[in-house]
């Protein structure tokens, strides 16, 4: 009798908890008789035969699976579709946001800590990343097993689907949404880190605030390169308008790249870039003598500044035509 | 995989379609469950006991099915089943069905 309730007992332990009894004293009628066809009694039989019965049930976890409903998925087939859809969407919308979000923050109250600045917007990224993951997850696992209906819920609302629901263009845009939105991203950043500390410090009515930039270089220099600015973030809408490389984005992509290298390399040949005074104040408490010579430190990083830029620019300029050629095909 | 495991797998699929049908068939008169996997084996249709059972249930549970713990001819309690009105309603329609479809399969399998 032992080897029969710890057998019925194990089955129980998976079964679910309303019919747990019920399903239990089931099997045990059908242990009963099962023992009965070999001619024996539950509780006069041999440790063996018993055995050899419930051997011919099986492992009891798995005779537990098949009282359960179908539903062993977290999130079936049905609405997996739809889950993986709505979890890329709104991770690439919602992230670019947060991470310049987390960045300004920062740099509105110094300026001059882009690590810290860095370590946020990567911490808040990986937040609000794990927690959208989380949540849309645990919306889809609640919407599988309360039995609700794909097509009630859904994607499409009419009754059945015609021609006329086939999208008119190729589905599939070269230029991606989150990429342009990091693009926008990341140029707002910069041009707010360019532009938010002497305006704050403006009005602040902050005397002892040293610019970062030489200052002979506002009166030209400055307009140029938000001029830049202001076209870049123009071409950005409309690649995000248009989704693919048509020609007229492509020049005007290319355009712009060149007249944005052309700009940097005058600037660089011909500019002191930084102010000496805020070189001064940065390295007086550098670690060695030749980072403390300031013209060649600010020399130094002004190249490597500007060959990454240049490097991006060319970048961009190439990938933009070669997705033109592709387009064309 | 070879043929012999693709049959197999193949003709597990067909059967598995077909059980309800079988065991709503059978039920016209009170049965427990091992009574009616004899009478269904008697018949030609094997079938485990630990897939009929749970369909029992399942049957049961969709109003197909009716059923009650009973003490019959002295013997220990056991759960006894019989089709429901809704249950020979189904079924009347199933066989309906089940003559169309065979009629399509035999002339296709020709």
């Amino acid at each position: 009798m032992n080897l029969i309730d710890r057998y019925i007992d194990e089955v129980g332990r998976h079964l679910p908890e309303k019919e747990r009894s019920d399903i239990e004293a089931e099997i045990r009628s059908m242990i009963e008789d099962m023992l009965e066809e070999r001619g024996q009694q539950s509780k006069s039989a041999d440790e063996k035969i018993i055995a050899e019965t419930l051997e011919e049930l099986g492992d009891p976890k798995l005779l537990a699976y098949k009282y359960s409903p179908a539903k062993r998925y977290l999130i079936g087939p049905d609405w997996y579709d739809l889950y993986l859809t709505t979890l890329k969407r709104v991770l690439s919308t919602a992230l670019p946001i947060v991470a310049m979000v987390a960045f300004v923050l920062v740099f509105a109250n110094d300026p001059l800590d882009f690590g810290r600045a860095i370590e946020r917007a990567l911490g808040s990224l990986f937040n609000v990343g794990t927690g959208i993951l989380f949540w849309v997850t645990v919306a889809f696992v609640i919407v599988e097993h309360s039995g609700a209906d794909v097509k009630e819920m859904g994607v499409s609302k009419s009754k059945a689907w015609t021609v006329a629901q086939l999208p008119k263009t190729p589905a599939k845009r070269q230029i991606s949404v989150s990429e342009v939105l990091t693009n926008i991203v990341f140029y707002s950043l910069f041009v707010a880190w360019i532009v938010l500390p002497p305006f704050t410090a403006w009005l602040r009515g902050d005397e002892s605030f040293i610019p970062v930039f030489h200052p002979d270089l506002w009166n030209v220099w400055f307009p140029i390169f938000a001029v830049i600015a202001i076209l870049t973030l123009i071409i950005e809408i409309f690649k995000l308008k248009i989704g693919n490389w048509t020609t007229a984005l492509t020049v005007s992509n290319v355009l712009l790249c060149l007249g944005t290298i052309i700009a940097i390399v005058v600037l660089i040949t011909t500019q002191e870039v930084f102010n000496p005074a805020f070189l001064a104040t940065i390295l007086q408490n550098a670690p060695t003598e030749e980072l403390r010579n300031v013209a060649t430190t600010a020399k130094w990083t002004v190249n490597i500044g500007a060959a990454i830029t240049i490097g991006i620019c060319i970048w961009d300029m190439l990938d933009s035509i070669i997705k033109s050629r592709r387009l064309v095909k | 995989m070879d043929n012999e495991e693709l049959v197999q797998n193949m003709l597990l699929e067909l059967r598995r379609g077909i059980l309800s049908l079988a065991v709503l068939s059978q039920l016209s008169k009170e049965q427990y469950g091992y009574s009616l996997l004899k009478a269904l084996s008697d018949q030609g249709m094997e079938i485990d006991q630990s897939t009929l059972y749970p369909l029992l249930r399942r049957l049961e549970s969709q109003g197909l099915l009716q059923s009650d713990w009973r003490i019959v001819d002295e013997a220990r309690p056991r759960r006894y089943y019989v089709i429901s009105a809704q249950g020979k309603a189904v079924l009347t329609k199933l066989k309906r069905e089940w003559s169309a479809m065979t009629a399509t399969m035999t002339q296709m399998l020709s």
